[in-house]
C-alpha cells in the first residue's frame, strides 16, 4: 500500500499555473494518498539539457536529486517531460559519474508522471469526475514516446461521466522549450497543424498532461482568438474549471 | 551557416507548392507504412534483431572490412581505399579516365553525392547522367536532392513538367507516364551508350564478398551489367556478416523506405562477368569510403552509424514535413541528416541542425533499426555548444538561470519579479499577448501567461496532504495488445501468386508440358515478333525455345563482345529494340511473388532487364515459403556462387514524381510467370 507521494509540482505549473497543482493534489488525495510537497524543490533543468547546456542542467538536476532523496515513497510529476528528464535525461547526464548516476537511478526508478501513477501504480481510473462536451486529448511527445504513456490518460478521461474523448494525433505541436523561440517560423508552422486539427475535432476544452504543451497550444489559440481552452488532466479530474488559468 | 539555414527555413515555408509537396510525402509515405509493416508479425524482435546485427558488425568493424575486402578480392573485384572524399572522386575519376570514358551512367547513391562525384568527373570533361527518375529530375535542374529516397519530393507534377519542357524539349505534359516514357526514351541511349556505371550499395555481405543494392526502376540494374566497367561506393559501415543478417535487413529495408515489402530488384553481385556468362561488367571496383565514419564510431553519436538510409525518420518528421530537404543544407537532410551531417562533415558548419527538432521521437520510433536520434540529437547539441562559438547572451542567460534555480529563495525572488514585470507588460484576458525581444519570437504567434503572484508552493506550505485510505484498485494494469497473429498456413503456390498479381505481375499454372503452348499463345497475344532468351538450360526451358525457333520467333543472340568497339555498340542497339525477355529462374519466394533470376553460362542478365516483357519459367517445386526458407535450402550456395543474382518482384516501377506509381520505367513493364506443375 502507498501511503506518501512527494509531488514534484514542476517550476512552470508552480510559477504559472498554481491552479493545477491544487487540482493534482485534490486528485491524489482522493485517489486516496497522502501528498507530501518538498518546499525547496525548483526546475528540473530540462530546458537547459535540451538546449545543450548540460553543465547549468547538472547544477540543476543535482539539487533536484537532493532535494529528492532526503523524501520516501513515490515522486508523481504532473508532466510527461519532467518525468522524462529525471527518469531519462539524468541518466544520460550523469553517464560518466558514478556517484551521481546511483542517485539518479535510484531517483529515476520511483519517479512517474501523474496519470501513469494513478492508473499503473494505484489501479484507479474513475475519480468521480464528470464534464459536459468534447474533449481532445493531446498525446504530448515525451509522455508518449520517452515514457509510453497514453492509455492510462486515456482511460482516467474515459472515467469521466459525459465527457467525449477525441484523441489527437500523436503529432508535435511545435513547443520543443528553447526550439518555440530559436525556431519560432517552423515551431509556427507546427503549432498551425495543431489548432487546425483541434479546431476540427470541434472540442471546446483541449486536455493533456504536459503544462509545457498545453501553454503552448493556448497560446495559440489566445492568438488566434480561438475559444477553445486547454486544461491539464489534473484539472478535469479534479472537476475544476476547465482552463489552464 | 545557421544564417543561410534560417533563410532557407523562411524560403521554404513561404513556398506555397513546397508546402503542398511535403504534405502530401508525410500523408502518403506514412500510410504506405503502417500498410507495409501491418503485413510483418513480431516488427519488435525484427527491429531488435536488425539493430543487434548492425551493433555486433560496428563493434567488429575492423574485422568485418579485413574479411570483407578478402572475399572482394577472391571474387575478382577490385578494391579501393578512401579516407576521405577527394581520395574517392580521384580513385573513381581514374579508374575512367584510364579507361578512356567519355559518359559515366549513375544509379542513386547518397555516398555519391556525399563526395561531389559527379563534380570531379565533370571537372575532367567526363559526362555524367543520373538515371534514378528522381535524380535525374534534380540533375536536370541543378539542384541537389532534397529527400536521401525520393529526390525530388519537393516537386509537384507541373515542376517536373516545366523542367522536361524547357530541359529535355518535350512537350508539356504534366501526365506522369509522358513524363515517364521521355525520361525512359533518353536514358535508353544512356545506358547503352556509357562506359562506367557508378553504383552505391545498400549492403555488403562479409560472408561471400556480395554487394546488395535495393532498387525499383532498373537502372540501376542497367549501370551495374550493361557498361563494361562498374564502381560501386559505399561507406565503410555498410556491412551486415551474412545473407540470413541481409534477408533479416530486406525484410525491414523496403518497408521502411517506400511501404513495399520488398522493391522490384533485390540485385546481389559477387563479381564480375565470367566465362561463358553473355553479358556483365568485364571489370568491378569496390571504392570503400570513411570520410569521417571511423572517427564516428568512436564517438558519442556512433549510434547514428546504424542507420541503413530508408529515410522514414524524414517522411514522420514534423520539421522536415515543413522545411523540405534543401533547408538542412546537406547532403543528408532530416533527422539522421541532423546528426551524421555535423559527425561527417563538422560541427561549426552543421551542429545547429541538430537545433532544429523538438525531441519529439517520431524518428526513433518509426526507425526500424530504432536509433535513438533524440539522444543523439541532445549529443551532438551538447557538443555544439561546447565547442563552437555561441551567443554570449545564451550563455549568460543559461547560467543566470541555473544559478537562480539551485537555491530556493533565489527562485523565488526570480517568481516575484516575473509576476511583477508581467503586470508592467499590457494584458488580455490575464495573458500577454506581447513580449519584448528576444522573447518576441514567442508572442509573434503565441500569448504568454502572466506569472502568479502566489506560487504553487507559496500556498501549499503544509508538507501532507489527504488521509483517506487508498481505494481499492479498479482495474488491472492492462497487458498490451499483442501483434495479430499470423496468417494461417497456406498453398504456398497459391500465395506466391497473389503476392505477385498484387504487385503487378502475372501469374498463369501450367503443366510442364503445356508450357510451349502456352507461352506461344501469350507472346502471339503481345504481338512479340524479337526475343533474348537464356540458352540451353533446364528440359522444360529448352522444350520452350526449341518450339519458338520453329514458330519463326527471332531468337537473337545475346552475347555482348567484351571491352567496347562497334561489334558491341551494334549487338547492344539490336538487343535494346527486342519485344521480350525469356528466362528461368532458380526459385520463388512466395511471401513477395519474388523470382530469384541468377546470372550464369548462358544465362543473359539482359533477357529479364531490357525488354517491355519478361516470361519466366519457373518449377513448382522452387517456391519457399520465405526468403530465409530458401536462404536454408540452398540460396546461400547459389547466391555465393554466381557474379550476380537479381530477386524480381514484379515489373519495374517509380512512384518519384509526387509519389504517384508508374510501371516499367527501364526494366519490363511486364513480368509473365508460367508456373510449371
Amino acid at each position: 500500500m502507498i501511503g506518501t507521494i512527494q509531488l514534484f509540482v514542476t517550476c512552470l505549473i508552480d510559477s504559472l499555473f498554481p491552479e493545477i497543482g491544487e487540482a493534482v493534489v485534490e486528485v491524489l488525495t482522493r485517489a486516496g494518498v497522502q501528498v507530501a510537497i518538498p518546499q525547496e524543490q525548483t526546475c528540473c533543468g530540462q530546458p537547459a539539457f535540451n538546449a545543450g547546456y548540460r553543465d547549468q542542467a547538472r547544477k540543476m538536476a543535482r539539487h533536484t536529486i537532493e532535494v529528492l532523496d532526503d523524501t520516501v515513497g513515490p515522486v508523481v510529476v504532473p508532466s510527461g517531460s519532467c518525468a522524462a528528464m529525471i527518469r531519462h535525461g539524468y541518466l544520460e547526464l550523469f553517464a560518466d559519474d558514478p556517484t551521481w548516476l546511483l542517485r539518479a537511478n535510484a531517483l529515476a526508478e520511483r519517479t512517474y508522471e501523474l496519470s501513469e501513477f494513478l492508473v499503473d501504480q494505484l489501479g484507479v481510473v474513475d475519480l468521480g469526475a464528470s464534464f459536459i462536451g468534447r474533449l481532445a486529448y493531446h498525446p504530448s511527445c515525451h509522455l508518449l514516446r520517452e515514457l509510453g504513456v497514453d492509455h492510462q490518460p486515456l482511460d482516467l478521461l474515459e472515467g469521466v461521466a459525459m465527457a467525449q474523448v477525441h484523441r489527437l494525433e500523436p503529432e508535435c505541436c511545435g513547443f520543443g522549450g528553447v526550439f518555440a523561440v530559436d525556431q519560432p517560423e517552423i515551431s509556427t508552422e507546427m503549432l498551425k497543424r495543431k489548432l487546425a486539427e483541434i479546431n476540427q475535432s470541434g472540442a471546446g476544452v483541449v486536455v493533456g498532461c504536459d503544462v509545457s504543451c498545453l501553454m503552448h497550444i493556448e497560446g495559440g489559440l489566445r492568438h488566434i482568438g480561438s475559444s477553445v481552452r486547454c486544461a491539464h488532466l489534473a484539472q478535469v479530474l479534479a472537476g475544476r474549471e476547465a482552463t489552464l488559468r | 551557416m545557421r544564417i543561410r539555414f534560417r533563410r532557407r527555413v523562411r524560403a521554404a515555408i513561404t513556398n506555397p507548392s513546397l508546402q503542398v509537396a511535403l504534405d502530401r510525402n508525410a500523408e502518403r509515405r506514412m500510410a504506405a507504412w503502417n500498410e507495409a509493416f501491418a503485413s510483418l508479425p513480431d516488427v519488435e524482435d525484427l527491429r531488435q534483431r536488425a539493430r543487434e546485427v548492425r551493433q555486433h558488425t560496428l563493434e567488429n568493424l575492423d574485422h568485418y572490412l579485413e574479411r570483407f575486402t578478402r572475399r572482394l578480392v577472391e571474387n575478382g573485384v577490385r578494391v579501393h581505399r578512401a579516407d576521405d572524399a577527394d581520395e574517392a572522386c580521384r580513385l573513381a575519376v581514374s579508374i575512367a579516365q584510364a579507361r578512356g570514358a567519355t559518359l559515366v551512367a549513375k544509379s542513386k547513391s547518397m555516398t555519391t553525392d556525399e563526395i561531389g562525384l559527379n563534380y570531379a568527373l565533370q571537372q575532367v570533361g567526363i559526362r555524367v547522367v543520373e538515371t534514378d527518375l528522381g535524380e535525374f529530375i534534380v540533375q536536370l535542374r541543378g539542384e541537389p536532392s532534397a529527400h536521401i529516397i525520393t529526390p525530388a519530393v519537393h516537386l509537384l507534377r507541373e515542376d517536373v513538367a516545366a523542367t522536361f519542357e524547357r530541359e529535355l524539349g518535350m512537350p508539356y505534359s504534366t501526365d506522369v507516364e509522358d513524363m515517364n516514357a521521355a525520361v525512359h526514351k533518353v536514358l535508353r541511349e544512356i545506358f547503352l551508350e556509357a562506359q562506367v556505371g557508378v553504383s552505391g550499395v545498400n549492403f555488403g555481405v562479409v560472408e561471400t564478398g556480395t554487394l546488395c543494392l535495393v532498387t525499383n526502376e532498373g537502372n540501376g540494374r542497367m549501370v551495374t551489367t550493361l557498361p563494361s566497367i562498374h564502381i560501386a561506393i559505399m561507406g565503410v559501415e555498410r556491412l551486415v556478416p551474412t545473407l540470413d543478417d541481409l534477408a533479416l535487413m530486406l525484410q525491414l529495408l523496403p518497408r521502411s523506405a517506400t511501404g513495399q515489402k520488398i522493391t522490384s530488384y533485390v540485385t546481389l553481385i559477387q563479381g564480375p562477368r565470367r566465362e561463358g556468362e553473355p553479358d556483365g561488367p568485364d571489370e568491378r571496383h569496390v571504392i570503400l569510403l570513411d570520410n569521417g565514419r571511423l572517427a564516428m564510431a568512436n564517438s558519442p553519436i556512433a549510434e547514428s552509424l546504424l542507420c541503413i538510409r530508408c529515410g522514414a525518420c524524414l517522411n514522420v518528421c514534423p520539421v522536415f514535413r515543413e522545411i523540405g530537404g534543401h533547408a538542412y543544407g546537406s547532403v543528408y537532410p532530416g533527422p539522421i541528416g541532423s546528426v551524421v551531417s555535423p559527425g561527417l562533415f563538422g560541427l561549426s558548419d552543421f551542429g545547429h541542425l541538430a537545433k532544429a527538432s523538438t525531441l519529439c521521437g517520431a524518428c526513433q520510433e518509426v526507425c526500424p533499426i530504432g536509433i535513438d536520434l533524440p539522444t543523439m540529437l541532445l549529443r551532438v547539441r551538447d557538443a555544439y555548444t561546447k565547442n563552437t562559438p555561441q551567443p554570449p547572451a545564451m550563455r549568460l542567460a543559461m547560467s543566470l538561470y541555473a544559478w537562480l534555480m539551485i537555491s530556493p529563495w533565489r527562485y523565488r525572488l526570480a517568481q516575484r519579479l516575473g509576476a511583477w514585470g508581467s503586470r508592467l507588460l499590457p494584458r488580455q484576458a490575464g495573458w500577454l499577448p506581447t513580449l519584448p525581444p528576444p522573447l518576441s519570437a514567442w508572442t509573434a504567434s503565441r500569448h504568454f501567461p502572466t506569472f502568479a503572484f502566489q506560487p504553487f508552493l507559496a500556498r501549499r506550505k503544509k508538507l501532507n496532504y489527504g488521509a483517506k485510505p487508498m481505494l481499492t484498485p479498479q482495474r488491472q494494469k492492462r497487458e498490451t495488445e499483442p501483434f495479430a497473429k499470423r496468417p494461417q498456413s497456406e498453398d504456398v503456390v497459391e500465395r506466391f501468386g497473389r503476392e505477385l498479381e498484387d504487385i503487378g505481375g502475372t501469374f498463369i499454372r501450367c503443366k510442364e508440358g503445356e508450357a510451349p503452348d502456352q507461352v506461344v499463345a501469350h507472346l502471339r497475344k503481345l504481338s512479340v515478333k524479337t526475343l533474348i532468351a537464356w540458352g540451353e538450360q533446364q528440359p522444360s526451358l529448352n522444350a520452350v525455345i526449341h518450339r519458338l525457333k520453329d514458330e519463326g520467333f527471332e531468337i537473337l543472340d545475346p552475347d555482348l563482345p567484351r571491352g567496347s568497339g562497334p561489334g558491341r555498340d551494334q549487338r547492344l542497339a539490336d538487343l535494346g529494340r527486342v519485344d521480350a525477355g525469356l528466362t528461368g529462374a532458380i526459385a520463388g519466394v512466395a511471401e513477395t511473388g519474388t523470382l530469384v533470376v541468377p546470372a550464369g553460362r548462358n544465362r543473359s542478365q539482359l533477357a529479364s532487364l531490357l525488354p517491355p516483357v519478361h516470361l519466366v519459367l519457373l518449377p513448382v517445386g522452387v517456391i519457399y515459403q520465405t526468403m530465409a526458407d530458401w536462404m536454408a535450402e540452398g540460396g546461400e550456395e547459389a547466391i555465393a556462387g554466381t557474379s550476380s543474382l537479381n530477386l524480381i518482384s514484379g515489373p519495374s516501377r517509380t512512384a518519384d514524381i509526387e509519389m504517384t506509381l508508374t510501371i516499367g520505367v527501364h526494366g519490363p513493364g511486364q513480368v509473365i510467370v508460367f508456373c510449371l506443375d
